[in-house]
C-alpha cells in the first residue's frame, strides 16, 4: 500500500447561493499525515466530502495520485471514509464488516475471511470477529472502522472527526495508534478536526480553515508558532492580544503603541509605522517578573484569579480593561492572592505583531 | 405489577388491570374461544328428523294461509254461503292442526354433538376459494411491498424534505375518502364499461371483463391497502443512518448491494409488519370483493363466512370458516417472523 497526493487546483463548492468553499489550491503530498483544521461550519466536511466523491465540486479540478477525479463516483476513487459516527453495518459480523469492501469487490468467501483476520489481528481484535459491532467497545468499534477502512487498499483515508466521541484516554491512545498505522502503512492520510490538540500532534501538515478558505497551511510548528493571521492566532492556542498602531519599525523588530503602554515585538509580516495592528503573546511565553528593575515590555497587572490545568496553571491578571493569561507550570510553587500587584513581561521574540484581523470566535 | 403502583398509585393500577383484563379477556380471547367452540359442534337430528321438521314447518305455512283465507270470508256480508265457507276451512285447519300435533309427536330433540365435521364440510369447491383467496393475497401482498419499497426509499433517503413531505401527504389524502368510495372509483374504472375499457377501445381492442375475471378485485385491493405497506416500511427506513448508506459506497457497493446488504437488513421489521398487515387485510376483506364483483366472479373466502353465517343461518360450519382463515392469518404472521428474522420485540418498536 502506497500512498497518492492530493491536489486541488482553484475548486469551489457552492450549494445554490452559499458558498462552502471558496476557490482553493492545495497540494498533500504522497504519504502524509494532513489535517485540516477549523470550527464547526467552516467547510472542512465539505471539503472531506468533495475529497472522498460524496460531492462534485463546483468549479475547479481535484486530482488525486495525478488522475482527475471528475465525474468519479465515491466508489471507484482510491479513497476510503472513516465516518465521525463510524457507520459500521450493525447487524454484520466484526469481520463481515472489515470484509464488506472486499466482497463488493468480488472476492470469494474464504478469502475475505481470511484477509479479514488477518487486518484484525493487525488493530488486535481477532478475538472479536464473529461479535457484532454493539458488542464491542468505544475503542474496539474504532478499530474495526479503521481495518474497513483498510481492506480496500486505499492510496488516500480520509477520516471525518473519528475520535470525537471517545474520552480523553482512549482518544490519546488512538492518536498514537493512528500515527502508528499511517507511517507503517504509508498511506495518506486527511485528518479533519475541530480539535487542535488532534491536529497538532498527529499531522505532519496542518491546514487552518475558516468560512470556507485555508487561512493558513504549515507544519504544526509553523502554524503554532508563526500563525499567519490573527484567526490563526486566535484560533490555534490561546493568546493574548494587545491592540494599536505601529510607532516604528526597525531590524526586524516594530513598536507598538497600545492603551497601556509600548511593546516591542517581531515584525514578520513587515508592517509599516501607523499601521493598526495586533500583537499576540502565547499564555506560556507570558512572565512574571520577580525582578525590581523594569524588564523590557512590562505590564503593570492586578493578579486575578488562577485555574488548575493539571500540568500547568492558567493565571489571570488586568491591567487597565485588558486580560491577560500566564501559564505556569506547576513546578514553579509560587502563588499569589486576588489583588496583588504584578509585573508581567515578555521577550520581544516571544511576541508578533500582524495587521488588524478577524480573530476566531472560541 | 408493583412498578405499576408505583407509578401510578393503587386506583390508577386497578382501572389499569380492568381495562387490559376486558381488552385481552373480553375482546380477543373470549370472542375466539367461543368461535372455537362453535365450530366444534353441530345441531343433530335423528333418522329422518330433518324431513319430518321440515314437513312441520310446511303444515304450519298451510294453516298460515287458510286463516287468511278465512279471515277475507269473515269480513264478507253473513249468508249460508259464507257460513257454508266458513265451516269448511275451520274444518281444514282443525285437520291440519291434528296432522301436525301426530308429526310433533314422532319429532325428536335435535342433539348437540361434538365433531370437526364442521371443518370438513369445506368441499373441493370451497376448498379452491379458500386456496384462491390465500394465493391472491399473497398476491396483493408481494406486488404492494414492490410497490412500496423503491416509493419509501425515495421519500425516506433521496428526497429533499420538502418534497418529501408532499409525497406523504400526496399518499395520505387519499386514504381521508371513505373505503368504499376508493373501491367505487375502481369499480367505474374497470367497469366493461368503464373508463379502461373505452381507453382500450380507442385502441381498436375487444373490452375486457376486468371485474368478471376478477382482476378487478386484485387492482383495487392493492390500491386499498397499499399505505398499510409504505408507511412501516418508511418507518424502519428513516431510522436508518444515511452515513451506513455512503459508507456502503465508499467501500464499493453499487445499487443492488447496497440495498441486498445495508437497507433491506434494517428495514426487516418494517417490512414484516407491512406484509402482515396487507395480507391480513386482504385475505380478510368483504367489501373490495363483494363491490367490485357483486357476485359476477368467484366469491372471495370472507363473503362465503358471510354467507355461512347469516344467509343459510349456519353459525357453527361459519364459525370453522372464520377459524380456518385466522389460522391461515396467524401461520402466516409466524412464517414472516421467521422468514424475515423478526423477533415480536423488534415489531413493537
Amino acid at each position: 500500500m502506497r500512498g497518492k497526493d492530493i491536489v486541488l487546483k482553484q475548486a469551489s463548492v457552492k450549494f445554490d447561493d452559499f458558498t462552502a468553499v471558496h476557490p482553493l489550491d492545495l497540494t498533500i503530498e504522497a504519504g502524509e499525515f494532513f489535517s485540516i483544521l477549523g470550527p464547526s461550519g467552516c467547510g472542512k466536511t465539505t471539503l472531506l466530502r468533495m475529497l472522498s466523491g460524496f460531492l462534485q465540486q463546483t468549479t475547479g479540478d481535484l486530482l488525486i495520485g495525478g488522475e482527475s477525479m471528475a465525474g468519479i463516483g465515491p466508489s471507484n476513487r482510491p479513497t476510503s471514509l472513516i465516518f465521525q459516527n463510524l457507520a459500521l453495518f450493525p447487524l454484520m459480523t466484526v469481520w463481515e464488516n472489515v470484509a464488506f469492501g472486499l466482497h463488493m469487490r468480488g472476492w470469494s468467501k474464504p478469502k475475505r475471511q481470511a484477509r479479514a483476520l488477518e487486518l484484525l489481528e493487525t488493530v488486535a481484535l481477532s478475538e472479536q470477529a464473529l461479535k457484532t459491532p454493539g458488542q464491542l467497545s468505544g475503542g474496539q468499534r474504532q478499530r474495526v472502522a479503521i481495518a474497513r477502512a483498510l481492506a480496500v487498499e486505499p492510496a488516500v483515508l480520509l477520516l471525518d472527526e473519528p475520535l470525537s466521541a471517545l474520552d480523553l484516554k482512549l482518544r490519546q491512545h488512538m492518536r498514537a495508534e493512528l500515527k502508528q498505522i499511517q507511517k507503517t502503512t504509508g498511506i495518506t492520510f486527511v485528518y479533519i478536526t475541530h480539535d487542535q490538540g488532534e491536529a497538532l500532534t498527529m499531522s505532519d501538515r496542518v491546514a487552518v480553515m475558516n468560512k470556507g478558505r485555508i487561512e493558513q497551511v504549515g507544519t504544526s510548528d509553523q502554524v503554532y508558532g508563526e500563525p499567519a493571521n490573527p484567526f490563526v492566532a486566535t484560533f490555534v492556542g490561546e493568546a493574548n492580544l494587545l491592540r494599536g498602531q505601529i510607532a516604528q519599525v526597525a531590524d526586524g523588530y516594530a513598536t507598538l503603541d497600545s492603551p497601556i503602554g509600548q511593546f516591542r515585538a517581531r515584525n514578520s509580516h513587515s508592517l509599516k509605522p501607523g499601521d493598526k495592528a495586533m500583537l499576540f503573546v502565547r499564555p506560556e511565553r507570558m512572565q512574571i517578573s520577580t525582578l525590581t528593575s523594569k524588564p523590557e515590555n512590562a505590564i503593570e497587572a492586578v493578579f486575578q484569579r488562577r485555574d488548575l490545568e493539571g500540568p500547568f496553571s492558567n493565571l489571570y491578571a488586568r491591567s487597565g480593561a485588558q486580560e491577560f493569561a500566564i501559564h505556569q507550570t506547576n513546578t514553579e510553587g509560587v502563588s499569589y492572592a486576588a489583588s496583588d500587584r504584578l509585573t508581567l513581561g515578555f521577550s520581544p521574540d516571544a511576541a508578533v505583531v500582524m495587521a488588524e484581523g478577524a480573530l476566531s470566535d472560541a | 405489577m408493583r412498578s405499576l403502583r408505583r407509578s401510578f398509585g393503587g386506583p390508577m393500577t386497578a382501572v389499569i388491570l380492568l381495562l387490559a383484563g376486558t381488552w385481552i379477556f373480553g375482546l380477543i380471547a373470549g370472542p375466539q374461544l367461543i368461535m372455537i367452540e362453535q365450530s366444534l359442534w353441530r345441531m343433530e337430528q335423528g333418522e329422518g328428523g330433518a324431513e319430518i321438521s321440515a314437513r312441520i314447518d310446511r303444515l304450519y305455512n298451510q294453516i298460515d294461509i287458510l286463516s287468511f283465507d278465512k279471515m277475507d270470508i269473515e269480513d264478507k256480508p253473513a249468508s249460508a254461503e259464507r257460513d257454508a265457507t266458513l265451516a269448511e276451512f275451520t274444518g281444514k285447519i282443525d285437520a291440519l292442526t291434528v296432522e301436525i300435533a301426530v308429526l310433533e309427536a314422532t319429532e325428536t330433540t335435535p342433539r348437540k354433538v361434538y365433531s370437526i365435521d364442521n371443518y370438513r364440510l369445506m368441499g373441493s369447491a370451497h376448498l379452491a376459494i379458500f386456496a384462491k383467496t390465500v394465493i391472491a393475497s399473497l398476491g396483493v401482498t408481494a406486488i404492494a411491498f414492490f410497490v412500496c419499497y423503491p416509493m419509501a426509499y425515495t421519500v425516506a433517503k433521496l428526497a429533499p424534505p420538502r418534497r418529501a413531505a408532499l409525497i406523504l401527504l400526496a399518499l395520505t389524502v387519499p386514504y381521508a375518502i371513505n373505503e368504499l368510495l376508493r373501491i367505487f372509483a375502481w369499480q367505474m374504472i374497470l367497469n366493461y364499461n368503464g373508463l379502461a375499457n373505452a381507453m382500450l377501445g380507442v385502441f381498436g381492442f375487444e373490452p375486457v371483463p376486468f371485474l368478471e375475471s376478477g382482476t378487478g378485485v386484485f387492482v383495487a385491493m392493492v390500491y386499498a391497502y397499499i399505505l398499510f405497506m409504505v408507511f412501516p416500511i418508511y418507518n424502519t427506513i428513516e431510522t436508518l443512518d444515511t452515513n451506513q448508506i455512503e459508507a456502503a459506497k465508499d467501500l464499493g457497493a453499487g445499487t443492488w448491494s447496497i440495498h441486498t446488504k445495508v437497507v433491506l437488513p434494517h428495514a426487516r421489521p418494517g417490512i414484516a409488519v407491512g406484509c402482515i398487515m396487507t395480507f391480513m387485510l386482504s385475505a380478510g376483506s368483504y367489501a373490495v370483493p363483494y363491490i367490485m364483483t357483486r357476485g359476477t366472479a368467484d366469491p372471495w373466502f370472507t363473503q362465503l363466512i358471510y354467507n355461512k353465517f347469516f344467509e343459510s343461518t349456519n353459525w357453527n360450519v361459519g364459525a370453522a370458516y372464520a377459524f380456518t382463515l385466522l389460522a391461515v392469518c396467524v401461520v402466516f404472521i409466524f412464517l414472516m417472523m421467521k422468514l424475515l428474522k423478526v423477533r415480536l420485540q423488534d415489531i413493537a418498536k
